[in-house]
């Protein structure tokens, strides 16, 4: 069902340079490069002619027109400024540099010379791009009238929906204009970004074929294939994708090098970030995302904070990205401030139509109930994708908190042992959420070789309390007692006392209940004696007596 | 009193209280004063448990001691006694923090932006359908602009615009074997297509230098009276070859492309010495073919400029 028509008239020709050794010295014609889109080589012959005097009318311009297209807008500005000095500048030139101004993000100069030029289509929709940029809504809206039902100007208008997010009414204008011009094939690859933009990374791959069919080796086509390729499948698959793109490119192309460059840097999981996103900063507007990515995935929570703090969010992602370095800052410093942005932004997220069912969305609503500490509903986001990250350790460092902040311990001592990060696993939230676990499940001998293994701080401190306590409470009396010991040994508070003092007859009681061997009373009677208090002959008198009348060797 | 005390004054005197309490399982809240936050949440889900019952704290405590389970024991009263030191410390309800592991997002790829037509139109107006039928990107077959000048020089039949050509140089080459076969390929192919910087003749020539000896006097002297014969001549242009050749002791064998070539080679010689630059007559520019084959109708090609 393919119709033959809609094979391109430029492009997709027998490859060029078997034709050129064939004929030995034939030399390309400038409508042949063009068509070619070979704008290198049109550059290159327009500048052979002008330097040996060959020159033709307009040839500035042509230079001009063959180095925007080529991407080169330095080179492109350069000509057409020149040409707005010369006498007799042909005003149509104005539009030109204001187009060229406008690819080089210099929006001021884009717009005065915008407005030299006389009233034109292109002029128009310039216009209507900077009043977006500028974010002026009422100057948008006048020009945006000013659009007329011509080609164009409606895709002018969709690139404008394409960008403020509103990816189905650009499709609906792709769509409705390929109806009549199935020949259009670039405009499959609209219909693809926008797809890819709404997450339908299988439809972008779909109406994405139909375009690499005719033309195999286009750049922005492979590159938006090789992004749904990380998508839906991961890295290392994009990266190949890429490999063939770089592959078929010379060297010296420079043309959407630096999206490339970035896009590896994504591939391979942020290798290399650091020496290529910086320059890329406000180029790519992914690439400062992708930084404060990167240094969150470092624990660099303030440098991650100082490259976003001043961002404006505009998209899920800058909203999700811009909670996260708020929830670790504020977790990090203790700031109630963040947090509470953090939890606002989540919920913003969390809470919208889009994103609701999303797994990012998810993951923002739990978050955000976190914050709140209402573990209950954590847990019912946590649920809905846990499948997904079964092996994931900031995953199962919530999905155990929570567990156990719920009372669920022994799901909660579960979680926690599937994690592997060391990092975490050295975290105090880890070892005493750890430890309660294992108390409540009555495997208090874990909880205390916890302890063994930490040093000494105010931390391995507050877990000794912990444990004396938890244990006390759970009746397992040898452990407590051990803990209050140490305790007392560090810090000669009568409380301790009190504790060890109940924990040993509770492990007494233990003995006289036939839950402890009776040989753990020498190791009672060992305990009591280390303290210099009066009551320790009281107890260890009567300790002694029954051990006695029950011929239990101390 | 214990029991019947506010929550926030438990808090408040907890150290003073916990020797004279001796009320079994009370929990209480230890008070970590980093921790405001988690104390208000707290006390306000207590407030409301505290109506229904103490005891309610450690509900979720399942399996918790409690000291009625033991009270059954065959002890003696003194024992008896002993136990009651374990009610008579209280546990402390220890709040572990929770810590919250932003679940930080996936690398977000860049796919660039639409094209949004701000594009600037061919100079003569003609429609590309950039941006309609492809993609306003340009192809990756680009031509390389070293190469495409050396053959643009080469074949303008002006040798002396060269000097601008840029270097090309080429980075982390160990690493872009492709690159270096390629330029070498486009270089080759480009030496293929000149003519060959020497040519070998198959019958026995004699060498530039013996032609540019001088006449002897009597022909220098003869030289001046009558001139060499012209193209005007009513003769062939083989005949006239064969004369001129003759002329110039050049030999002329079966064929006449060699010979020719060794006469413009002669004449080059001529022309770009110094010495006789000065004597030249005009500004004759003479352009070797280009061509390795020699044809004949272009040994006209002799330019006036």
């Amino acid at each position: 069902m393919m119709l033959s028509r809609a094979k391109p008239a430029v492009g997709g020709e027998p490859p060029q340079t078997n034709k050129r050794k064939k004929k030995g010295r034939k030399i390309p014609k400038l409508e042949e490069l063009l068509s070619q889109r070979d704008f290198t080589g049109a550059l290159t012959l327009l500048e052979f002619k002008r330097h040996v005097g060959e020159q033709e009318e307009d040839t500035n311009l042509w230079i001009g027109y063959c180095a925007f297209h080529l991407g080169d807008y330095k080179r492109a500005l350069e000509e057409y400024e020149n040409a707005t000095k010369e006498e007799n500048c042909n005003p149509e030139v104005w539009v030109n540099l204001a187009c060229t101004y406008f690819f080089l993000g210099m929006y001021q100069q884009a717009e005065a010379a915008g407005f030299k030029a006389p009233k034109s289509r292109l002029q128009n929709r310039l216009l209507f791009h900077l009043a977006h940029k500028f974010n002026d809504e009422k100057k948008l809206m006048n020009f945006h009238q000013n659009l007329q039902d011509i080609t164009e100007d409606q895709l002018s208008l969709a690139s404008i929906h394409y960008m403020r997010s509103h990816y189905q009414e650009a499709i609906d204008i792709y769509k409705r204009i390929l109806l009549d011009n199935r020949e259009y094939l670039a405009l499959n690859v609209y219909v693809a970004l926008c797809y890819y933009k709404l997450d339908y990374y299988d439809v972008s791959q779909e109406v994405l074929a139909v375009y690499l069919q005719q033309i195999p080796d286009s750049t922005i086509a492979l590159n938006l294939k090789a992004c749904n390729h990380f998508r839906l499948y991961n890295g290392k698959a994009a990266e190949t994708e890429l490999k063939s793109l770089m592959d078929s490119a010379p060297s010296s192309f420079e043309f959407a090098k630096e999206l490339i460059k970035h896009n590896l840097v994504v591939f391979r999981g942020g290798e290399g970030a650091l020496q290529v996103l910086p320059p890329l900063v406000d180029v790519i507007p992914e690439a400062r995302l992708n930084l404060v990515i990167y240094y969150l995935r470092q624990d660099d929570v303030q440098e991650a904070y100082n490259l976003i703090k001043d961002l404006e969010p505009t998209t899920p992602q800058e909203y999700i990205l811009k909670g996260v370095v708020n929830a670790a800052l504020g977790q990090e410093m203790g700031s109630r401030d963040h947090m509470k942005i953090a939890q606002q932004f989540f919920q913003l997220v969390g809470g919208s139509a889009s994103e609701c069912d999303t797994i990012p969305g998810r993951q923002c609503m739990a978050s955000c109930f976190f914050l709140l500490k209402q573990f209950d509903d954590v847990l019912i986001y946590l649920n809905s994708f846990k499948s997904y990250f079964y092996n994931d350790d900031i995953f199962n460092f919530n999905y155990a908190q929570a567990k156990a902040a719920t009372g669920n311990t022994s799901e909660g001592e579960e979680v926690f042992l599937l994690i592997q990060n060391e990092k975490l696993k050295n975290d105090y939230i880890y070892l005493s959420w750890l430890a309660r676990c294992y108390i409540m499940n009555k495997k208090p001998r874990l909880a205390w070789e916890l302890y063994l293994k930490m040093e000494t701080s105010g931390e391995s401190f507050s877990l000794l309390q912990l444990i004396a306590n938890d244990c006390y409470k759970m009746g397992q009396f040898y452990y407590s007692a051990k803990a209050f010991d140490v305790l007392e040994r560090l810090d000669p508070n009568p409380e301790y006392w009190e504790g060890k003092r109940g924990a040993c007859v509770g492990i007494f009681q233990m003995i006289l209940a036939g839950r402890e061997p009776k040989e753990t009373l020498r190791e009672v009677l060992h305990l009591l004696r280390s303290t210099g208090n009066t009551q320790v002959e009281y107890i260890i008198r009567i300790m002694k007596k029954w051990a006695k009348e029950n011929r239990v060797p101390v | 009193m214990a029991d019947n005390c506010s929550d926030e004054f438990e808090k408040e005197n907890n150290k003073e209280k916990k020797t004279s309490q001796l009320t079994p399982q009370r929990g209480f809240h230890e008070n970590d004063d980093d921790d405001d936050d988690d104390d208000d949440d707290d006390s306000s889900e207590t407030d409301s448990e505290e109506d229904d019952d103490d005891e309610e704290h450690g509900a979720p405590l399942e399996g918790a001691y409690d000291p009625a389970d033991y009270e059954h024991l065959p002890v003696s009263a003194e024992i008896k006694e002993l136990f009651q030191y374990i009610s008579r410390y209280t546990p402390q309800l220890i709040d572990l923090d929770h810590k919250l592991k932003p679940f930080i997002p996936d690398f977000i790829p860049a796919v660039g932006d639409i094209d949004a037509f701000l594009k600037v139109p061919r100079p003569d107006g003609k429609p590309d359908n950039l941006g309609l039928l492809v993609l306003d990107e340009p192809s990756t077959k680009q031509s390389d602009p070293t190469v495409l000048s050396l053959w643009l020089t080469e074949n303008s039949k002006q040798h002396n615009i060269t000097q601008h050509m840029k270097v090309k140089s080429l980075e982390d080459a160990e690493k872009n074997p492709k690159a270096i076969d390629t330029w070498i390929e486009s270089i080759s192919e480009l030496h293929r297509s000149k003519p060959p910087a020497t040519v070998h003749y198959t019958r026995p020539m004699p060498d530039i230098d013996t032609l540019m000896q001088e006449w002897s006097p009597e022909f220098e002297a003869l030289l001046g009276k009558v001139s060499l014969p012209t193209a005007e001549m009513d003769c062939s242009l083989a005949e006239y070859i064969d004369m001129i050749c003759a002329i110039l002791d050049i030999p002329v064998y079966r064929s006449r492309i060699q010979s020719l070539h060794l006469l413009f080679s002669l004449y080059s010689e001529f022309k770009n010495s110094q010495h006789f630059k000065a004597l030249a007559e005009g500004k004759k520019v003479f352009t070797p073919p280009s061509s390795s084959t020699f044809q004949v109708g272009e040994a006209e090609a002799l330019t006036l400029s």
